[in-house]
């Protein structure tokens, strides 16, 4: 069986989990006080950046620091679940399919569902930034070419997070602990990235890369240089360890 | 020719010994019914030829080929059903097996003889999670059914079926040897159903084989050893019995 | 009898392991952040505690959440999930009274946490202000608040589990709130008042605003609602079912 085929047959397995709505949701609610609230972008409080650039920021805020990755947590518990709610795994286990290739299949359908939950967000964001607008008679609205490469980098300093979500949901058996597990990692990313060490914790790494944009259009508030030294190392390590430990554990309550 | 020989294959958990020093012989081309009371290690034999539990002692071959090396090649093989049947409850029955055909490299044509063969065709279109009892367990079948595997390990397959499914899956079971030239092992804790589907015997207790051969061999020798032979339930429960009982004293 | 019913239920769920994880979590939370950065704080004016609390305590007050979330969901989630509930039903026992011992063990659990995450607070004040004087009544207090002001989420959290079967449904909801209301802004003497907002509020600054009667109020009431809420929907729950 080709990875391709295998990844066809993950697609399907998700099927009528209504996921996709799962991850609209939390975008709508996300962005709805934003057109609402348009008017406090205004206020920047002592902060020299443009209100168009607030609007841009502040929303992100919001999806870098808690909703993507909760929604990534939801997601790989989900992709837990339907294997071992009903023994689909068994099943799996007892076919000729190699255990690495299921798990390796598995995870690119989360970093797949992570693309499209970050174009729901541009998608969001524009109607938001229109909507806006109109409403305050001012312009929120930012170019795609500042947009679209922003969006991209968070999304691809994404996946390391992505791995290790994934591999705390293969580790951990009940589903609430390992969504717990999840959800309680991304409280301290605030913290973490305000310290040298940001680098190791790879649930910090969407927040630090929007960090460095709001430095780049308000002076003074973060730095404005992306330190790749020892970042895209460290986030290679730490990605390649924790895809290595989800595919040698995957399955492996059920092979006892 | 035998197709599945154990040696000396043992299973514990922790100080538990699942499965005790088996030695079994199954014949190419026959069915084999492989008879004991719950938590006689049935399953768990089963599950070391899928490779879903890993041996603790001894060794098995399938068709030549052993495991772990040989792991992947054994399940292209087999077709399985495993205790209660296991299957992903939001997808239908019909793309339940979908799945399965797409990792086995199938045609779309084995799917529907798979669901004909166990009587699903008219429920195809329902969620696995909404069917009843028997028709999962004939999802189940199907799954181990489709694509003609040349062995077919099936755990208790007509257990929560009625009376009437009962006799269709036996009658079914019974046929296939004959029909696609394949080798069955089946489980059951009713020697008055192997005894209508299968050719060769293994029953197990606590572990251990304690008697294989056909049945009329296993006539002979209850009659030989003092056991009720008039009924082969009975046969099977004195012998059971028989064997709790020298458990007992040796403890 | 129904507390250690209810604690039995519990065996081998991993909650208890779980708040263990998540009062060191967050008990660990301060110490890291002096370690990482204490001259941020030590430099600043006024009472450790108030200043440790600023800096520490909305996180720390989001795993409490987060954890008490998940504690709930799992509790109703064993009822439900192999019909554990349904069998309930079938004794003479009150649902309610399932209900409250489920509660009592939460907030035994968060008692717990809280007494871990003031320790923790309170060693950080003796490790790196020295020259501060160590009031037990104020630490006292100030947990004691913190309890109170969680009450209302706790119950909450649990009324949400005990109503949707399918645990996915709760927690979701419980996690959206919690998400939603932590980027409320905190200076609104309204939207602090709400469920999943008290747990934030820190003693001294109630104080300083005069807002600490009014929040203690506003806590009680919602205390008061939510178990009545939870009480009629006790008695209106098989309508539906």
């Amino acid at each position: 069986m080709s990875f391709f085929t295998a990844l066809g047959v993950e697609f399907q397995k998700i099927r009528r989990s209504k996921i996709l709505l799962i991850l609209l949701i939390p975008v709508v609610i996300m962005w709805i006080p934003s057109i609402v609230n348009a008017r406090i972008n205004f206020d920047t409080r002592n902060i020299p950046i443009t209100p168009e650039n607030n609007f841009f920021i502040q929303g992100f805020m919001g999806m870098v620091w808690f909703i993507i990755p909760a929604s990534l947590v939801i997601c790989t518990v989900l992709l837990t679940q339907t294997e071992r709610s009903q023994r689909g795994i068994l099943k799996m286990l007892s076919l000729p399919v190699s255990i690495v290739k299921l798990c390796l299949a598995k995870f690119l359908v989360l970093v797949i569902l992570s693309l499209v939950q970050m174009l729901m967000a541009v998608f969001a964001y524009y109607i938001s930034a229109a909507a806006a607008s109109q409403l305050q008679h001012y312009d929120f609205v930012l170019k795609p070419d500042f947009v679209f490469p922003v969006v991209l980098r968070i999304y691809l300093a994404a996946i390391p997070m992505a791995a290790v979500f994934w591999m705390l949901a293969v580790l951990i058996q009940t589903p609430v602990f390992a969504a717990g597990a999840g959800l309680v990692s991304i409280v301290p990313t605030v913290l973490i990235i305000n310290t040298k060490l940001w680098f190791l914790y790879p649930i910090s790494y969407p927040f630090y890369l929007l960090m460095i944009e709001y430095g780049k259009v308000a002076q003074g508030v973060y730095e404005t240089e992306i330190q790749w030294l020892p970042w895209i190392p460290a986030a290679i390590v730490i990605t390649i360890a924790a895809l290595a430990i989800s595919c040698i554990r995957f399955g492996a309550a059920e092979r006892r | 020719m035998n197709i599945i020989e154990t040696k000396n294959l043992t299973k514990s958990y922790g100080d538990f010994t699942a499965v005790s020093h088996l030695n079994m012989h199954i014949r190419k081309g026959t069915v084999y019914g492989f008879l004991g009371p719950n938590g006689a290690g049935k399953s768990t034999t089963m599950k070391m030829f899928l490779g879903l539990t890993k041996p603790t002692d001894g060794s098995f071959s399938v068709d030549g080929k052993t495991y772990p090396s040989d792991r992947r090649a054994i399940l292209q093989e087999v077709g399985s059903f495993i205790e209660a049947p296991a299957f992903y409850g939001n997808l239908t029955g019909e793309e339940n097996l979908d799945i399965i055909r797409r990792i086995l490299g199938l045609p779309k044509s084995a799917m529907n003889e798979a669901l004909e063969l166990v009587g699903l065709t008219q429920f195809r279109r329902r969620l696995a999670k909404k069917y009843s009892l028997g028709m999962k367990q004939r999802l189940g079948l199907a799954s181990a059914l489709i694509g003609r595997p040349p062995i077919l390990i099936l755990d208790e397959p007509t257990n929560g079926l009625d009376p009437v499914g009962i006799h269709e899956i036996r009658t079914l079971i019974r046929s296939l040897p004959q029909r696609y030239d394949c080798t069955v092992l089946v489980s059951s804790h009713l020697l008055s159903e192997v005894e209508l589907m299968a050719d060769d015997i293994g029953i197990l207790n606590h572990g251990r084989l304690l008697f294989e051969g056909s049945i009329q061999s296993l006539r002979e020798t209850a009659r030989s050893m003092g056991f009720p032979t008039d009924n082969l339930e009975n046969t099977f429960l004195a012998m059971i019995d028989e064997d709790n009982r020298r458990m007992g004293e040796r403890r | 009898m129904i507390l250690s019913l209810e604690m039995k239920k519990l065996k081998r769920t991993g909650i208890f392991p779980a708040f263990l994880i998540g009062a060191l979590l967050a008990g660990a939370f301060p110490i890291v952040n002096m370690l990482a950065r204490a001259e941020t704080f030590t430099s600043l004016p006024g009472e450790p505690l108030t200043i440790l609390a600023e800096a520490n305590w909305q996180m720390m007050s989001m795993i409490n959440l987060l954890v008490l979330l998940c504690g709930a969901c799992m509790m109703y989630h064993t009822e439900f999930a192999d019909n554990g509930f349904q069998k309930m039903e079938m004794l003479p026992l009150s649902s309610a009274g399932l209900f409250f011992g489920k509660l009592v063990i939460l907030l035994l659990l968060l008692a717990l946490m809280l007494l871990t995450e003031t320790a923790s607070l309170a060693f950080c004040a003796g490790r790196w202000f020295p020259g501060s004087v160590f009031s037990l009544r104020e630490y006292a207090l100030s947990a004691g608040f913190w309890f109170i002001a969680a009450l209302p989420t706790v119950i909450l959290t649990l009324l949400i589990a005990s109503a949707f079967p399918n645990m996915w449904i709760s927690l979701g909801i419980g996690v959206i709130l919690l998400f939603t209301v932590s980027v409320f802004p905190q200076d609104n003497p309204v939207l602090i008042l709400f469920p999943f907002s008290t747990p934030y509020q820190i003693l001294a600054l109630a104080r300083e605003n005069g807002t600490a009667a009014s929040l203690l109020t506003a806590c009680a009431a919602e205390v008061l609602a939510l178990s009545g809420a939870e009480l009629l929907y006790q008695k209106i729950r098989r309508c539906f079912a």
